[in-house]
């Protein structure tokens, strides 16, 4: 608040100039001191100006690029039509002009084909404010992987923004059922993490279910009604290469990969009837069982270090999630407590948060994340029956499968982990089921 | 008393045997003499005139306990037997036997009057037994009375010091309430008084104090206003300040990675209309999302807001990122 300006007798003009005088070297000589503390959360405005083309298969990168960005939550577009132009190189771009734009950021770039019919892929990340180039980089690959090289221009941008690393050029499996009655069938695809540039990779009259990632994304073990009875599969997504690792008496399902990619976690129910958790060493087929509960116990996780197995089990009643020990033996601890169905546990890579479905009062089901150290439970989802959420390798989104409406088939989405922006996939064809976010891909 | 009543009618009882005994001893006599009339019977009431008349003589000085009223009608027959008698009876005895008859009935008076005499002895024994007893008794009574009378006197003694003594608490306890009463009033009077003094005090105290302030305020007038000045610059560069910070807060789009413990240090360069020309990093442990996000945030904050009158623009600005949760 300024002080209102009395009558000036001489004594205070000459105190206030002699403080003004006192201020003005105080001032020359330390500096005026600012601490900053906090701050916003607000998405950072980007201009993704379209690159420079060869002809290609039309592939849009700028397109594709914008899509990852906005739909990751963290960032804003500008819309092409309120760019001041389409610079494809630094010495172009009028700073001045991006910048009155409200663009902190701006992306260009061109496509440019290469010896061995490849194309190379070149951005710069522009800093309109103080007319800097943030990074420039260059990605190769065939035209058929152009999208996936957008998305690799998607992810470097995002790591230098955001500071952590982009998950747009990974991969994700589902199922999904397409046809009906006797032409109905159960397909494995293999997608990229925007739901484009799908692969079918096993087809099955049989149901097909809970494909899991190996951790070096080589792998994808799944459960397969093949042979009538349930039982648990590997597969080389390169090539193709199947092997069927447990077609035990009973329920033989939900397979998770340790961390280390050398045994599975197996929900096998034998002859008693309770579906128990058990550790399945690939290398030499030993398995170790680790729940013993005369109840449910179902669909594990691994925690990122591999020390625990988190599973679903009703042994209080209702579904809850519980943790052991991976080695077997001691004691489950109960970790949820909110609402009374918490099922299909899934960890995020840095192990801090768990995401699950829970299902609320009004008998909606709905994807919701644990903080595992604070006990922190936020529900993130809105829709009336989201399933098997899975975290991207990041951590900083969830893919989950939803059904929009009573009869309406399930499609996949995203959200990010802290709720605010959610995104829809592609629609595919048919009814899409258990969706599984692979791996980052180096 | 009772014992004695049936003494009393035991004599009778037994003097009326007597007298009847002799009676028939009389009449046998008479009989056998000349068998006169029913000279016995006049004879009984002789008898008894005799012991009322010897009563009332020999005993005349003792008051007679209970005055049996006989009637005086016995008297006549006793001295001379009536003529009347006399043509029906036998005939008039011989002078023997008048004189054994006189003799026999001197004999019997005689014997009469010892019975009477005895029957009197008894009868004024009984008497006196009687009147010892009564007198006994009267005593006894006497006595208690006396007794009484003196314990009530002991009593009404007893009551009268008792309502002295009650009179005289009565009076000990008005005598002491009053002076309560008295003792209260004076020290009210003296709180009063007290109370009255600390309020002139106290008044008097703070217009001293008002005195003391209202000079006070006077002779520091000069520097008052001195203060006042430089606090009001210095309000004003702490207002500017925090204008500064939160409009640079509010440009920061923190990244994920600006968790605590990152530290960064700009060296921010101004010019005189606030325009922000130069940022250079300096001291920082954050990432580059880390350094583009602080760097883009005061490159958005530009221009800062004017100082204040008098307040230069400072050339360059130090800002510190110094996240918190």
């Amino acid at each position: 608040m300024k002080p209102t300006p009395r009558t000036a007798s001489p004594l205070r003009t000459c105190v206030l100039l002699l403080t003004a005088a006192w201020l003005a070297v105080a001032a020359a000589r330390a500096q005026l001191q600012i601490q900053i503390t906090s701050g916003v959360t607000n998405p950072v405005p980007i201009a993704i100006v379209p690159f420079a083309e060869a002809p290609t298969d039309g592939t849009d990168v700028a397109d594709v690029v914008q899509h990852d960005l906005v739909g990751s939550g963290r960032f804003t577009a500008l819309a092409r039509n309120r760019m001041p132009g389409t610079p494809t190189q630094p010495s172009d771009v009028k700073f001045a002009d991006w910048k009155a734009t409200g663009s902190d950021y701006m992306v260009i770039g061109q496509v440019t084909p290469i010896a061995g019919g490849q194309l190379a892929v070149d951005f710069d990340l522009l800093n309109t404010l103080t007319g800097q180039s943030v990074t420039r980089q260059r990605f190769v690959g065939t035209a058929a992987a152009l999208r996936n090289a957008a998305h690799k221009v998607s992810d470097a941008i995002y790591q230098v923004i955001t500071g952590i690393p982009g998950a747009f050029a990974t991969r994700i499996a589902y199922v999904a059922v397409v046809g009906e009655g006797a032409d109905q069938r159960f397909q494995l695809v293999i997608a990229d993490a925007d739901g484009y540039n799908q692969h079918l990779i096993l087809e099955s009259r049989f149901p097909l279910m809970s494909p899991a990632w190996s951790p070096d994304g080589k792998w994808l073990a799944y459960v397969s009604f093949e042979s009538h009875l349930s039982a648990v599969y590997v597969q080389r997504v390169q090539t193709g290469q199947r092997t069927m690792v447990s077609e035990r008496a009973g329920i033989n399902g939900a397979p998770a990969w340790s961390p280390d990619g050398r045994k599975l976690a197996i929900t096998l129910s034998g002859d008693s009837g309770h579906p128990q958790i058990y550790v399945l060493d690939l290398s030499n087929q030993h398995l170790t069982r680790i729940t013993d509960a005369p109840a449910i116990n179902t669909e594990a996780a691994w925690s990122p270090d591999g020390r625990y197995i988190y599973f679903t089990s009703d042994r209080a009643g209702a579904p809850q999630i519980y943790r052991i020990s991976a080695n077997g033996g001691g004691n489950p601890e109960r970790i949820t407590f909110t609402d009374d169905y918490n099922a299909g546990p899934h960890l995020s890579p840095d192990g801090k948060l768990l995401a699950m479905v829970t299902r609320d009062d009004g008998g909606n089901y709905r994807i919701a994340v644990q903080n595992l150290a604070t006990g922190d439970f936020k529900v993130l989802t809105h829709g009336r029956l989201d399933q098997s959420p899975s975290f991207a390798p990041n951590g900083a989104s969830i893919m989950y499968a939803e059904r929009p409406g009573a009869g309406e088939a399930g499609i996949l989405a995203t959200i990010s982990v802290d709720g605010l922006t959610g995104l829809s996939l592609k629609p595919t064809q048919g009814e899409v089921r258990d969706p599984a976010w692979g791996p980052f891909i180096h | 008393m009772s014992e004695s009543a049936r003494d009393r009618w035991l004599s009778i009882g037994m003097s009326v045997l007597l007298h009847g005994s002799l009676i028939v001893l009389l009449a046998l006599g008479w009989w056998h003499l000349r068998k006169p009339a029913p000279a016995p019977t006049l004879s009984i009431n002789a008898t008894v005139v005799d012991a009322r008349t010897l009563k009332g003589v020999g005993t005349a000085s003792t008051p007679a306990p209970e005055p049996k009223p006989t009637p005086p009608q016995a008297q006549p027959a006793q001295s001379v037997p009536t003529p009347a008698v006399q043509p029906e009876g036998p005939p008039p005895p011989t002078p023997e036997e008048l004189a054994m008859r006189q003799q026999a009935a001197q004999e019997e008076a005689e014997h009469e009057a010892e019975a009477q005499k005895q029957l009197l002895a008894r009868q004024q024994a009984e008497q006196a037994r009687d009147d010892a007893q009564r007198k006994a008794e009267a005593a006894a009574a006497e006595q208690a009375a006396q007794a009484k009378q003196a314990e009530a006197a002991t009593a009404a003694k007893k009551r009268a010091q008792a309502q002295k003594l009650a009179e005289e608490r009565k009076k000990a306890e008005a005598k002491k309430l009053a002076e309560q009463k008295k003792l209260a009033e004076q020290k009210r009077l003296a709180a009063e008084r007290k109370l009255a003094e600390e309020k002139r005090l106290a008044e008097q105290r703070a217009a001293e104090d008002r005195a003391a302030r209202v000079a006070e305020l006077q002779q520091s007038l000069q520097e008052e206003e001195r203060a006042q000045a430089a606090q009001a610059a210095s309000g004003a560069l702490a207002s500017w300040q925090s204008v500064i910070t939160s409009r640079i807060e509010h440009a920061w789009i923190r990244p994920p990675t600006a968790q605590p413990g990152i530290e960064c240090v700009l060296n921010v360069s101004l010019v005189p209309d606030g325009s922000v020309t130069g940022v250079s990093i300096g001291q920082c442990n954050g990432d580059d999302a880390v350094r583009q996000s602080i760097q883009t945030a005061v490159y958005n904050a530009s221009p800062l807001p004017p100082p204040p009158d008098g307040v230069p623009f400072p050339r360059e600005l130090i800002i510190t990122f110094k996240p918190t949760n």
